[in-house]
């Protein structure tokens, strides 16, 4: 008995109509400026957040060599060093990790479900655009002597509205990026079926709407204390930057890093070029991960909270779905054959810094291992600006890797391949060589120190330190060196040149307005390029 | 079963149009919800803090009187209703309806704002003490969702009658609805949390 499904003919009205009316598209500055095209907005977070990460990684580097002799290297005078490491690690995370990766998400994840747009395109760009802005303000915020511990009430007014407008920003394009992924996948793409990084954006945006509000409803109570109230509690310059440490430390900090699993996955996966088996474990540890990694219950956290079975548990618990993602990753291989591409690289790097991040994170969950924060202190031991700063290198890693990946998506041509097999080598070094002193000095007793200089970590390993974010520095420069070619125009690109397994792979390089030429057909299962393949 | 031929099966269902603006609400929804709990939730640390320690949460010569609150509750409960028959109103296209029941909506929102604004005049508490603070900026924060649930309601109410959605298309509509359900869902704690506790 044969049986065969007829295709809804709506599918056909409706995409033809979309196609046969795609308007001509702008070009210009307008192009730019008023483009609510998923892969313009996305270019535009990927380009401003590494020209903003590249202040970041220079006030690291700053702050790494005054370490090495804080008594004499005075880099940073007594008034402002407090403000600039707050303004460090909130660039980190909001100029460069969360941004990189949006961007990205931004261009890919539309690409991969087989969606014609990003879902709210307008709301796309206008997180773009207020993200710039907060980015802006937030800067100025510094330079007015605002900021936490900042002396003008004005610069720590704009530095809380700034935080906040970058945070909901960064929440904005969260909503747009899950709807895309939740509404408007096409025939056949269930859920089950969706690309392994689309999932863990989706897994990452559901986490970044379920925690960041919590952040944002303590950034409205700052600027209400500090504007109208007597500023003495939660809006006091010394109380601000306390108030929002808990999304620098484990668990919460692991969001960011979410995409990071689902970026190995798509790559080892794509070039295995083999069915993934083990796919429901891939997802299942995609989500579990990203469950284990809320961290919301942690704002004010008291040293008694963070000894609390919850947070001991999830700490330890957090490392066992990288290692099912790890094997079911592996397992591909076994159907599959395995390609070195600069690709795996950087997913394997970024996999391997972001171990470090949750191995050590669950060391750090052990109650009584390491020293309690004293009073004076910054608010906590040094080994989790250690963990953190892993898991956003992490993020950052898999966010340049997946610019890489998928360049002839994002630019207009494929990456320099040998630069960019280099690139993730020097960026693995320079991160490890980055955190694994700040690990040894928060076990070995060591605490941020609030003097006038700069005493975070010891002044020996401060060395490596240096050169480790020097490191980064230069591997995001081969990087980007590596990605020159996509701004030149080029014949002849490939649209699929991985042979790849998934959607994106199926619309000419650079993909045009409305993403796909002709209607895609329906999805059969998780790898539809390999269903075409054999059809043929 | 003794037969040779080939079965088709009828043509599929024409697809569900993408339910992306109720996807998006109910994802904002969400945060919206989390930005609340966590702002409820250190205000239930704080008064927690202060009572164990012996101390008063509410300062000398202050009071946070029931009655506002509770008219306003009640108030909020009357516009569940009234949303919901907006939304069927629109369901089966009856314009008349779903115009009263939106116009109902709005004003027991805006009656809501006014006795909690009403309740501020009554409270005597000043934003500079940490009670001020709080009070002030969950309840604040609150009148603020009232004002975008009101404002979303009425956009799409006067869109799907404008034709953008029919009938039983009425995804804007409903969407708004659940904004405002969780609008009215948050009230109900902060009546509780902060109008009955004290």
């Amino acid at each position: 008995m044969a049986v065969t499904e007829t295709p809804p003919e709506t599918v056909a009205t409706v995409s033809a109509t979309v196609t046969s009316s795609t308007p001509p598209q702008p070009s210009g500055l307008a192009a730019v400026l008023g483009s609510g095209d998923h892969k313009v907005i996305g270019r535009l977070y990927i380009a401003t957040s590494l020209l903003l990460g590249a202040l970041v990684v220079g006030l690291g580097e700053a702050f790494a060599i005054e370490g090495i002799a804080p008594k004499t290297l005075d880099i940073f005078g007594s008034d402002s060093v407090f403000q600039l490491f707050t303004l460090a690690r909130v660039g980190t995370l909001f100029f460069l990790a969360l941004p990189l990766t949006i961007g990205v998400a931004l261009v890919v994840v539309p690409l991969q479900v087989g969606a014609r747009s990003v879902a709210f395109p307008r709301a796309a760009a206008a997180s773009y655009w207020g993200w710039l802005l907060g980015s802006g303000l937030l800067i100025a915020s510094y330079a007015m002597n605002g900021g936490p511990f900042g002396g003008s009430s004005e610069g720590v007014n704009l530095w809380i509205a700034a935080m906040g407008l970058l945070v909901a920003s960064v929440l904005v394009a969260a909503v747009a990026l899950a709807t895309t992924v939740i509404a408007l996948r096409p025939a056949g793409l269930y859920l089950a079926r969706v690309p392994l990084f689309a999932w863990s954006v989706l897994i990452a945006a559901l986490m970044w709407i379920l925690t960041l509000p919590v952040l944002f409803g303590l950034i409205v109570l700052m600027y209400v204390d500090h504007r109208h109230g007597a500023g003495t509690y939660i809006g006091a310059p010394t109380a601000l930057y306390p108030s929002i440490q808990w999304i620098f430390r484990n668990p919460q900090v692991y969001v960011v890093a979410i995409p990071v699993l689902g970026f190995l996955g798509d790559v080892l996966h794509t070039v295995s070029g083999a069915r993934m088996k083990l796919r429901s474990v891939a997802q299942a540890a995609i989500a579990a991960f990203g469950l284990l990694s809320f961290g919301a219950f942690l704002v004010a956290p008291s040293a008694a909270a963070l000894d609390s079975y919850l947070v001991v548990g999830m700490g330890l618990l957090a490392i066992v779905p990288l290692l099912a993602l790890a094997a079911a990753c592996a397992d591909v291989f076994r159907a599959g054959s395995f390609k070195l591409r600069a690709g795996v690289l950087y997913a394997t790097a970024a996999f391997l810094i972001l171990l470090l991040s949750v191995a050590a994170g669950a060391i750090g969950s052990i109650p009584d291992l390491l020293d309690a924060p004293t009073g004076g202190a910054l608010g906590d031991n040094i080994f989790f600006l250690g963990v953190g700063h892993a898991a956003m290198l992490a993020a950052v890693i898999a966010g340049i890797g997946g610019i890489h990946w998928w360049a002839t998506k994002i630019g207009r041509q494929p990456a320099n391949e040998k630069l960019g097999l280099l690139a993730p080598l020097v960026l693995l070094l320079g991160a490890a060589l980055t955190v694994i002193p700040d690990l040894v000095a928060g076990v070995t007793g060591d605490e941020f120190q609030r003097n006038a200089d700069w005493t975070g970590g010891y002044a020996g390993t401060n060395g490596a330190v240096a050169a480790g974010i020097a490191l980064v520095g230069l591997g995001v420069l081969i990087a980007v060196v590596s990605f020159l070619p996509l701004l030149k125009r080029g014949d002849d690109v490939p649209a699929d040149p991985w042979d790849g397994l998934t959607l994106e792979w199926l619309t000419v390089s650079p993909p045009p307005l409305a993403n796909f030429a002709d209607d895609l057909p329906v999805v059969t299962s998780a790898e539809p390029l390999i269903d075409q393949r054999e059809e043929t | 079963m003794a037969t040779s031929a080939a079965l088709a099966l009828p043509p599929a269902a024409p697809p569900a149009r993408p339910r992306v603006l109720l996807v998006g609400t109910a994802l904002a929804v969400a945060g919206t919800l989390m930005a609340f709990a966590g702002l409820i939730g250190v205000y239930l640390s704080q008064r927690h803090d202060a009572l164990t320690q012996g101390g008063a949460w509410l300062p000398d010569g202050t009071n946070i009187p029931l009655t506002p609150g509770s008219i306003g509750m009640a108030t909020m409960a009357l516009s569940a209703v009234t949303i919901w028959w907006a939304v069927d109103a629109v369901g089966r296209n009856d314009r008349p309806s779903a115009y009263l029941a939106l116009g109902l909506t709005i004003m027991f929102g805006l009656a809501v704002i006014n006795s909690t604004t009403f309740l501020y005049t009554q409270m005597g508490l000043a934003v500079n003490t940490r009670t001020g603070l709080l009070v002030y900026t969950v309840t604040g924060a609150h009148l603020a969702m009232i004002v975008a649930g009101l404002v979303f309601a009425a956009v799409m109410t006067f869109r799907t009658l404008g034709g953008e959605y029919h009938g039983r298309d009425r995804e804007g509509l409903v969407a708004a609805a659940l904004f405002w359900y969780a609008t009215i869902a948050v009230y109900a704690v902060i009546w509780y949390a902060i109008y009955i506790t004290k």
